[in-house]
């Protein structure tokens, strides 16, 4: 049994009795047990899928209906709630927190007879993008354990990449999908905005995140987008879909398709020789599959991580503001306290980056620099919004490396706050306008992967996919070492 | 000069679920802490969803106070920290990026001055927080989340009210187009909430809150004159502060001066789009507003002929001005307009005596028909009303079980009548000689039949028994 | 030299967040860097610009309905009293 399958082989190796869903999930399980002390891509482990594996089998040999997912493990970050299980995001804060419902997302998996196998770290409320600043230790990239998996979904790139689970759902508020996907060799695809329910995903910042899948392959991005997309009444946001098949005519290929190369993600500081020479090569792929390639140029991108970092430190200093450990948290007994200082006093669990960003939410909306900071890091997302709307009246993609380096070691980063802050450089885009991009993998350089995305435009996820479906059957990588 | 500017929260307690979730809107009758959902608790991952006619009532508000609608509505976060508030932000509106509140640039006419509406928002109200023991040396404080998440409009004026007066008028005024427009029941604990400004010449402003009711505010401001004047007078500096009103000592009393800078931080709430309100559902609201109270009462006077003051006391209160559309069938509308005030009002003074009545339209229109065609005298009318309020049961019935007939039986009403004058022997003898006081003995003959008999008949058989004209 | 954003200014802020800095000077440092960077947004030239937000009708909202939730929340909460909800003390 070869537990790297994908989502699609694994339905047919299910429907054709090659093996049974407990099989496939004690497999699993074993993998977890095997290899997840040195990789820490679960923060929790779902104590009850052997039983819910067994009830599918059932299902299955009884002939009853069965949901397109066939019991696939499929593992979640720990930031998206599941009625009566912890939802932590990784924040001393939420330890005990126990979620009272079930987000939409869930509930889609649910229905259609996914196995929920656990929980997976990420950077606490998702801000970050190596896990370092998760407060249950980091996890650990499965191509070299010495470098981080990228973030904030690191725990779920990882667990995919490891073959701990088929595929797994993240969210991406900066390019928390697509930078793990890129750092562990996976598919990340961040969907337009309002594609996909937040109901019941923990808010960071709400005006430009969106839940995605991280998997094997492209196909299994559109096999759980079909899954998870659509209107939900829970979410007035989400936008309509009318049901689109995004599996359907997935391999038309791109021929005759015009693709942006994004000059200034090209050109930028940070952006490593290796990481750039795989991009020249991603372009030149796309050209022998018949695309035309010509650079173009998007004036707002060298402030795009300005605004970006101003608007989630505003919205997520709103956001956490509820983490007053009064009706949920942790045990703090408050007698004896005065209000101001029982709620300082229990937010000091927060960890270093998530204070950070607070003190920022608190300082650029402020009534004395929201004209300085605040309202200019929305107008320069106003205007970038429209620089791409004009963009995709000539282009169907735009393409740049997902990251503009490769995965690094702990601690290298951390230090240095601004090249740190860099590291989004090449993600944040699509937040900031709402479009859908995906990460592909392309090449392992020095043992590390590296992806390139493409991005297309709102609710453009059907070509989006032929387009990284054609990339992805260029290229043939080696198996991950773990 | 003094100016006075309001600021008035007025819940809508006709909705039936509360701004962005489900829960009910009229949390009053719930054990504390069981109106609540992951929602309204601000629960992680749960997200608002605004309620739809929310917007439609507060856009009639905008309306009915002559306000300038926007093509879209925008909602903001306002953020502090308080333990009433169960996301540490509330969900309000602020017009930053253009326009984007429920209405602004209204006005209204009180007692002929123009008082102009500066701006009319919609937004969540709080949690009630209840301290426990004593109000100083509390040791924590317990919170009821039922009221979190209500739907509040708050209207603000700009400061053109000069006297407590015009306040109190005001107030009145609102409190009836609120009614009219079927939003919001003022009468209701808690319903309507204001917090007024007050300054007089060459003075600060001076913000007083935390007054409880409307009768409360004008004693407030009118309070706050006096301190004011009496300040001046004495050259002592008039300091922009907040005050808060104290219910029980009746003055208002300096908030703590070392107040925190109001700081929100507002932005916008990304989880609730921009709404578009475009002209034709503005239209529909339009057409489905009800008759503004000025022109109700225009229409009793000219279509009716009622005089301008039953008219006007009609018009401005829903409750009887709908019982007098549906029993009224214009050839009795008079006398229907006369029974509900003399009559119906007083026996029905309170919502709560309202709410429990069995009255009808129907009955009404009964009753002025009966009264009409002399079966049954005014005041057994008013003794009928008091029974169908009681049991609703139908007209003829309450007449037959009251035993309220007309007595207009000549031999039973004569007999009647001999006995009234063998007991009456001196005001029959002052009849005579002053045939006007004879209604004396009328007013004698009625209390016999309990109201029931017939006073034309009465009349010409008392005139005949003692000769006179 | 820029003109950096001073440690009261930021500790003022921590004070409003409800962020205790007392060993935090760290962070100071950190943020300071970080709006400095911030300044870039200066040269954007988006002055001008008008603010774009996602828009919904009127129609795609919620009906009014009142239904009522199924759990017992209360007992869902961390700390209470009785029927109420515990706070510390205000002041
Ligand atoms: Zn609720």
């Amino acid at each position: 049994m070869d537990l790297g399958i994908s989502a699609l082989s694994y339905v047919n190796s299910i429907k054709n009795a090659e093996f049974t869903v407990e099989e496939f999930i004690s497999k699993s399980l074993e993998r977890i047990n095997q290899v997840d002390e040195k990789l820490h891509a679960f923060l929790r482990v779902n104590d009850l899928v052997i039983k819910n594996a067994r009830e599918i089998d059932t299902k299955i040999k009884s002939n009853q209906n069965v949901g397109k997912c066939y019991g696939m493990p499929i593992s979640v970050k720990d930031n998206i709630c599941i009625e009566g299980s912890k939802t932590t995001c990784a924040s001393k804060v939420l330890e005990n927190f126990v979620a009272p419902y079930t987000s939409t997302v869930i509930s889609k998996l649910n229905s259609e007879d996914a196995i929920i196998i656990g929980k997976t770290n990420l950077d606490e409320f998702a801000m970050g993008f190596s896990t370092e600043f998760s407060a249950y230790g980091p996890s650990r990239n499965p191509w070299n354990t010495d470098y981080v998996p990228g973030g904030s979904s690191g725990g779920s790139g990882v667990s995919v990449s490891a073959n701990e689970c088929i595929a797994s759902l993240g969210s991406d508020t900066g390019g928390s999908i697509r930078n793990p996907a890129s750092f562990c060799s996976v598919v990340g695809l961040k969907p337009t905005y309002g594609l996909v329910s937040r109901y019941g995903l923990v808010s960071y910042a709400n005006s430009i995140e969106q839940i995605g899948p991280l998997t094997k392959t492209v196909e299994d991005s559109a096999f759980l987008l079909n899954i998870i997309s659509g209107i939900d009444s829970n979410d007035n946001t989400t936008v309509d879909n009318k049901n689109q098949d995004y599996l359907n005519n997935i391999d038309a290929g791109i021929s005759g398709k015009k693709i942006g190369i994004v000059t200034e993600m090209t050109n930028s500081e940070g952006l490593s020789t290796d990481v750039l020479n795989a991009t020249n090569d991603a372009v030149k792929t796309f050209e022998k599959l018949g695309a035309n390639c010509e650079q173009v140029s998007l004036q707002m991108i060298p402030y795009t991580v300005a605004a970006y970092y101003t608007i989630t430190s505003t919205e997520a200093g709103s956001n956490l503001a509820r983490y007053d450990n009064i009706r949920y948290g942790y045990e703090f007994d408050s007698s004896g306290f005065e209000f101001n200082s029982y709620i300082s006093q229990a937010r000091s669990k927060l960890g270093p980056e998530v204070i950070r960003r607070m003190i920022l939410g608190g300082f650029v909306p402020s009534a004395g620099h929201a004209g300085k900071y605040f309202l200019k890091a929305l107008k320069v997302k106003s205007k970038l919004i429209a620089e791409i709307n004009h963009v995709f009246e000539k282009f169907d993609f735009l393409i740049s490396s997902t990251v503009p380096i490769q995965p690094f070691k702990f601690g290298e980063k951390i230090q240095d706050p601004v090249s740190l802050m860099m590291v989004d450089f090449n993600t944040v885009t699509a937040n900031l306008t709402g479009i859908p991009a995906i990460s592909v993998p392309y090449k392992i350089t020095n043992g590390l992967p590296i992806g390139i995305q493409i991005m297309a435009n709102c609710l453009e996820e059907h070509s989006l996919l032929q387009a990284a479906y054609a990339l992805e059957k260029t290229v043939d990588l080696p198996k991950v070492p773990v | 000069m003094t100016k006075i500017g309001l600021e008035i929260h007025c819940q809508l307690t006709k909705l039936e679920s509360k701004l962005f979730c489900s829960c009910k809107a009229d949390y009053r009758e719930f054990e504390p802490n069981t109106n609540i959902c992951p929602v309204c608790m601000g629960i992680p991952g749960s997200l608002p969803l605004l309620n739809k006619s929310a917007v439609e009532k507060a856009t009639l508000i905008a309306m009915a106070l002559d306000c300038k609608t926007p093509g879209k509505i925008a909602f903001f976060r306002k953020n502090y920290f308080y333990p009433d508030l169960p996301k540490n932000f509330q969900i309000t509106q602020l017009n930053a990026y253009g326009n984007t509140s429920i209405g602004w640039e209204g006005r209204i006419l009180v007692e002929d001055k123009q008082i102009k509406i500066r701006r009319i928002q919609l937004e969540e109200d709080p949690g009630r927080l209840i301290y426990e023991g004593a109000t100083e040396k509390t040791k924590l404080t317990l919170v009821d989340y039922n009221r979190a998440g209500t739907p509040l409009v708050e209207i603000v004026t700009d400061p053109d009210f000069e006297t407590p007066h015009q306040v109190r008028e005001f107030l009145n005024i609102l409190s009836d187009l609120l009614e009219n427009l079927n939003v919001s029941d003022p009468g209701l604990e808690g319903a309507m909430r204001a917090d007024a400004n007050v300054s007089i010449e060459g003075g600060s402003k001076v913000e007083i809150k935390n007054i409880g009711s409307f009768h409360d505010l004008e004693k407030a401001v009118h309070f706050e004159i006096t301190r004011q004047h009496s300040l001046a007078e004495r050259k002592i500096e008039i300091i922009q502060e907040t005050r808060h009103w104290d219910d029980r000592r009746k003055i208002t009393v300096s908030a703590r001066t070392k107040e925190e800078e109001a700081e929100y931080r507002y932005h916008l709430e990304a989880d609730i789009p921009w709404v578009r309100i475009n002209d034709n559902t503005k239209n529909q609201l339009r057409a489905q507003m009800p008759e503004s109270i000025s022109s109700k009462k225009e229409r009793y006077i000219s279509k009716y002929d009622i005089t301008p003051q039953v008219a006007g006391i009609l018009a401005s209160d829903r409750y009887f001005s709908e019982l007098f559309e549906k029993a009224n069938n214009e050839t009795n509308a008079k006398d229907v307009a006369n029974m509900i005030t003399t009559d119906i009002m007083g026996l029905l003074d309170t919502r709560e005596k309202r709410e429990i009545s069995k009255l009808e339209a129907g009955h009404l229109s009964d009753l002025a028909e009966c009264v009409k065609s002399n079966k049954i005298t005014r005041a057994s009318a008013k003794l009928a009303l008091d029974e169908i309020i009681k049991n609703g049961k139908p007209l003829s019935q309450i007449i037959e079980v009251l035993d309220l007939g007309h007595l207009s039986d000549e031999s039973t009403l004569s007999d009647i009548i001999s006995q009234v004058l063998n007991e009456e022997v001196k005001a029959a003898e002052d009849a005579k000689q002053n045939p006007e006081t004879v209604n004396f003995l009328v007013g004698k003959v009625m209390q016999k039949t309990h109201g029931k008999a017939d006073p034309e008949l009465t009349l010409t058989l008392l005139k005949k028994n003692l000769d006179i004209e | 030299m820029k003109n950096l954003v001073n440690e009261e200014e930021i500790s003022e802020v921590a004070k409003l967040m409800k962020i205790d800095l007392a060993d935090h000077n760290d962070h100071i440092k950190r943020v300071q860097k970080m709006l400095e960077y911030f300044d870039i947004l200066d040269n954007a030239g988006v002055e001008s610009e008008e603010i774009t937000v996602q828009e919904t009708d009127l129609d795609k909202l919620r009906d009014d309905k009142y239904n009522p939730y199924d759990k017992n929340l209360l007992k869902f909460l961390k700390s209470y009293q009785g029927k109420y909800v515990k706070a510390p003390k205000l002041n």
